[in-house]
């Protein structure tokens, strides 16, 4: 008698294991939701491009929704759900209250960005993506090639993702050279599109005497390229610009030293393959130097002797020899950058 | 190495200036709105098409003089909406105003993606006029005295506004279009008239200033680059209680305010960076308590004027 209930019990389980691609999700398409155009050489464009390209390698369709501000998306996000996405990718961290508030109401799976903390087994998955690592080693870049030992921080604000690089830039500069002085400066609150308090900071910085700048900024960020493409350093010298996550180089005037590059694709791909393996929203989502989801862009501005040490540094990070952790804060931003002087 | 630098302190002072003159022009715009009896919600729409004209014009025709008439010109342009539906048909103001700034921000970011997205033009260093002698004051010449015709311009514009306001039969008009605006129609006067020519002149100058954060501020136009610049205009016309010239000191406290919370944090004073960005916002909030219960509205602000009604 035991052994027949045993024997049933053994069919039963393996029915149960086998039948388990029955029971996971299936999943046509999804949609992303950006506050700016996806055209922006930034972080929109480098979110709509990864989406397209993750829907791509998963036989998934991609909706994108556009240029939606910063402002209320809830009605957008329940006309997408309405739609039958099987997952919405919020692209803001600005979106990352209305999003699991309308997926929740409308029992669709949803990604918000900068709120580690958010995730919910089958239905919010985070992806603070950071590219820190990258920005480290261009920390590394800065000191190496300012001519007149001070680098500038321009950020439009201080969402996690911004503050993780800017900590692991100066870092980086403070690796290579501790002499280096890092002057920071905050554009305004969630100034994103605000080009020109970008030029104007900016300017204030290379007044500062600094000659290299790191930008983060979305659209405010091409206020920061003008500035330094329109400002001469205190020297009378050239001032570049080191840009984050897209590439600017078909637009450059010959001041883009690099940039951190981002590619979302990996991310977004992970999230459609744990969706339909039933395992959405049980982690978080990074990016790293080791998949390339994180590089460094290497533009005719680089001389190939300094290129090849920040490759080295690159290796010895991906070897694990050197750690950047990531720091989300901005009290770590702060205690990073110089004090008055 | 030494922070406050000859060059770090007149940046400082030029940045102020340059955040300070949009504020300044979008708010005397507002401020002859409001005399006449209009609540401009929409200035903030205006400003943008503004931007985005005047951006246009300067990008094609290489002249920044065009473009600043063509910003002008896109102010306008959304203002004839306003003055049509609201002080024509007498539409609520208020309805209207968000609609319009709404329906430019995403007028604007389309042409935007059409014309710009792939390419992100930007304008060469704008031109400025330096003042004999005055240049040569150490940080405050080349800050104040060494700027774009267009600063000196806006400047000079206060002083022409508080003159029209005061000396004028046309001011006196938009005082009582904004007060007793039955009064003023018995009197023989086209209220609709003075209205519409009010709401005009602040689409006009919204265009401007948004022109002038395109073309001078940034040198470029980004979607949503106005910022919110208009909304602070309209808190600086209803404190400037019908004063010009306390619409230039609010916008200068503005503008200096923005720039000392750069000036904090490239400091690197020991301080969160959101107390510091709350700087200008609180100054402006200050002066709201203080000067705010004193502030004299036109008694018909807000409501559409139609002949007959009492």
């Amino acid at each position: 008698m035991n052994r027949k209930y045993t024997f049933m019990a053994g069919i039963i389980s393996a029915i149960a294991i086998t039948s388990t691609p029955v029971y996971s999700e299936d999943i046509e398409s999804i949609a992303i939701l950006t506050p700016e155009q996806g055209t922006d050489f930034g972080w929109n464009q480098q979110g709509v491009d990864g989406a397209k390209a993750a829907g791509e390698a998963t036989g998934v369709e991609v909706v994108t929704a556009e240029n939606l501000g910063y402002g209320d998306v809830r009605a957008t996000l329940r006309e997408l759900a309405e739609e039958g996405h099987g997952l919405l990718i919020a692209h803001a961290s600005g979106y990352n209250t209305a999003a699991p508030e309308i997926g929740t109401e409308t029992d669709v799976k949803v990604a918000i960005v900068d709120s580690p903390s958010s995730l919910k087994e089958g239905a919010v998955a985070d992806y603070t993506a950071s590219g820190h690592a990258g920005a480290y080693l261009a920390g590394h870049l800065a000191a190496k090639m300012s001519r007149l030992g001070t680098v500038g921080i321009v950020v439009s604000g201080e969402p996690p993702s911004w503050n993780s690089q800017s900590a692991a830039f100066a870092e980086g500069v403070k690796a290579e050279n501790p002499d280096t002085v890092i002057r920071y400066a905050v554009i305004g609150p969630a100034a994103y599109a605000d080009a020109a308090g970008g030029k104007r900071v900016t300017e204030s910085l290379i007044a500062a005497g600094a000659d290299i700048i790191f930008g983060q900024g979305n659209g405010s960020s091409f206020g920061m390229l003008q500035a330094v493409e329109t400002t001469k350093a205190t020297d009378g010298g050239k001032v570049y610009f080191i840009d984050v996550i897209g590439d600017k180089t078909s637009i450059d005037k010959g001041h883009l030293l690099s940039s951190v590059l981002w590619n979302l694709t990996p991310v977004y791909t992970a999230m459609i393959e744990d969706i339909k393996a039933d395992k959405f929203g049980t982690r978080n989502y990074d990016i790293n130097l080791a998949d390339d989801s994180v590089s460094l862009l290497k533009t005719e501005h680089i001389p190939d002797d300094v290129w090849s040490q920040i490759m080295d540094l690159r290796q010895e990070i991906i070897d694990g020899n050197i750690v950047v952790e990531p720091k989300f804060d901005a009290a770590s931003v702060q205690a990073l950058v110089t004090q008055l002087d | 190495m030494a922070l406050f630098t000859e060059a770090f302190l007149t940046a400082l002072l030029a940045g102020a200036i340059s955040a300070g003159i949009p504020l300044l022009l979008v708010g005397l715009g507002e401020q002859m709105s409001e005399k006449s009896g209009v609540l401009n919600i929409g200035i903030e729409g205006m400003m943008l098409a503004g931007a985005y004209t005047g951006f246009l014009i300067a990008w094609k025709t290489e002249s920044m003089g065009l473009g600043f008439l063509a910003g002008a010109g896109g102010g306008m342009f959304v203002a004839l909406f306003m003055a049509v539906l609201c002080v024509r048909l007498g539409l609520n103001q208020i309805v209207i105003g968000i609609s319009l700034t709404l329906g430019a921000e995403g007028a604007t970011a389309i042409l935007h993606y059409f014309q710009f997205s792939r390419t992100y033009p930007r304008l060469p260093a704008t031109l400025k006029w330096d003042i004999p002698f005055l240049h040569d004051i150490p940080v405050v010449g080349p800050a104040l005295f060494g700027r774009e015709p267009i600063v000196y311009f806006a400047l000079f514009l206060v002083s022409v506004f508080a003159y029209l306001y005061r000396r004028t039969h046309f001011g006196l008009a938009l005082q009582a279009a904004g007060d007793k605006p039955a009064a003023l129609d018995s009197s023989g006067v086209d209220v609709l008239k003075v209205r519409a020519v009010a709401v005009l002149t602040t689409g006009a100058l919204a265009g401007l200033g948004g022109a002038f954060m395109a073309i001078v501020g940034a040198g470029i136009f980004v979607p949503f680059m106005t910022h919110g610049n208009g909304f602070i205009g309209i808190v600086l016309a209803m404190l400037a209680r019908g004063r010009p010239l306390w619409v230039l000191g609010g916008a200068t406290l503005f503008g200096a305010c923005l720039s000392l919370t750069t000036a904090l944090q490239v400091a690197g004073i020991d301080i969160p960076t959101d107390v510091i960005q709350m700087l200008p916002f609180a100054a402006v909030m200050v002066v709201l308590i203080v000067l705010g219960s004193k502030a004299n509205l036109p008694v018909s602000l807000g409501t559409a004027y139609a002949r007959g009604e009492r």
